[in-house]
């Protein structure tokens, strides 16, 4: 593994333990300089390990992105802003699925995650939301352990990833052909037609699930039979 | 190119990881298992577009949409506990719901 990963894996997590929200509000500043000086030796690392090559600025620009929602996600005080970052991370996702010439995905993770699913949250969000934020949003729980949790294993993963076997760069794929939303229609109504189907229970199961939950009341004790 | 999104696909993952482990809001940690199956997602689709042999195939694109349709499932039903929850005791904190902790 090259001395800039270690840096930047050392870097990310002192600056994440420091960005934590934990009654500490003079830190949270020096936690996001600290990361931000992570993001800068990951870039220094992306450009002295791969190949120059077309799309590299995208990939580049949309992981920084994408970091820093995720970070933004997890360490901001105020619940609705956290969802609102998350947003801002589909987007970089979906931007990085393009580039993988996964176009169809990159719609639809938009259009579920971004769109559906990410307004499910906020309202519940704001449904429980209170004028303040609440104490437990301010305080982390075990931050330092959490952090130390995360960095060791990202060390075992970029380890194996960049000192194993598995560092031989793989022969660089052909082309595939244009179309792939067909491609994926194909495959996906041909190959994958029963997993599709189970999916589609799966959904209705949890739809039914999901009503059958939030309608009980809180005062009744649940009645076996029915509800 | 497969390394690099392989290791973003594990910085994400991470990040989930820890924020699922230190947050104490119940929404913001169902937030965090979205933020793993997003590093999930990338992964797979990075695994078909530079596979390791062979050519590059759409199966990853196909496993990731039914990732998707899961984490959907997974949204609906865990908002629904939360909404539950919340109607118990009026706090989203996770440590209020120590009843099956193990002592």
């Amino acid at each position: 593994m090259s001395g800039l990963l270690i840096l930047f894996l050392v870097l990310g997590a002192i600056g994440l333990f420091l960005a934590m929200p934990g009654g500490r509000g003079r830190t949270a500043r020096a936690g996001l300089i600290l990361l931000a000086a992570a993001g800068a030796t990951l870039i220094a690392a992306a450009t002295r390990l791969l190949a120059p090559q077309p799309g590299l600025g995208v990939f580049v620009g949309g992981a920084l992105v994408a970091l820093f929602a995720a970070v933004r996600v997890i360490t901001h005080k105020r619940p609705v802003y956290s969802a609102l970052y998350f947003v801002l991370l589909i987007v970089a996702v979906a931007a990085l699925l393009v580039q993988m010439q996964a176009e169809f995905l990159a719609a639809a993770l938009v259009i579920i995650y971004a769109g559906a699913i990410l307004v499910t949250y906020i309202f519940v969000i704001m449904l429980a939301q209170q004028a303040r934020p609440a104490p437990y949003d301010l305080n982390a729980r075990d931050p330092l352990l959490g952090c130390l949790a995360g960095f060791v294993l990202l060390w075992v993963m970029a380890g194996q990833l960049f000192g194993g076997s598995a560092a031989a760069q793989p022969p660089a794929g052909g082309a595939s052909s244009a179309g792939t939303v067909e491609a994926v229609g194909t495959s996906l109504l041909t190959t994958y037609i029963v997993a599709v189907q189970l999916i589609g229970l799966l959904l209705l199961a949890a739809l039914v699930g999901a009503i059958a939950i939030a309608r009980r009341r809180p005062s009744e004790p649940a009645r076996e039979g029915e509800d | 190119m497969l390394l690099a999104y392989v290791l973003l696909g594990a910085l994400l993952f991470v990040l989930g990881l820890v924020g699922f482990i230190t947050r104490r809001n119940l929404i913001i940690m169902f937030l965090c298992t979205e933020m793993m199956f997003q590093g999930i997602i990338i992964n797979l689709v990075a695994f078909g577009r530079y596979p390791l042999t062979g050519t590059p195939s759409f199966d990853g694109q196909v496993f990731a949409l039914f990732l998707i349709a899961v984490a959907a499932a997974e949204a609906a039903l865990a908002l629904a506990l939360v909404v539950l929850l919340h109607r118990h005791r009026a706090t989203l904190d996770a440590g209020a719901w120590t009843l099956l902790k193990d002592e």
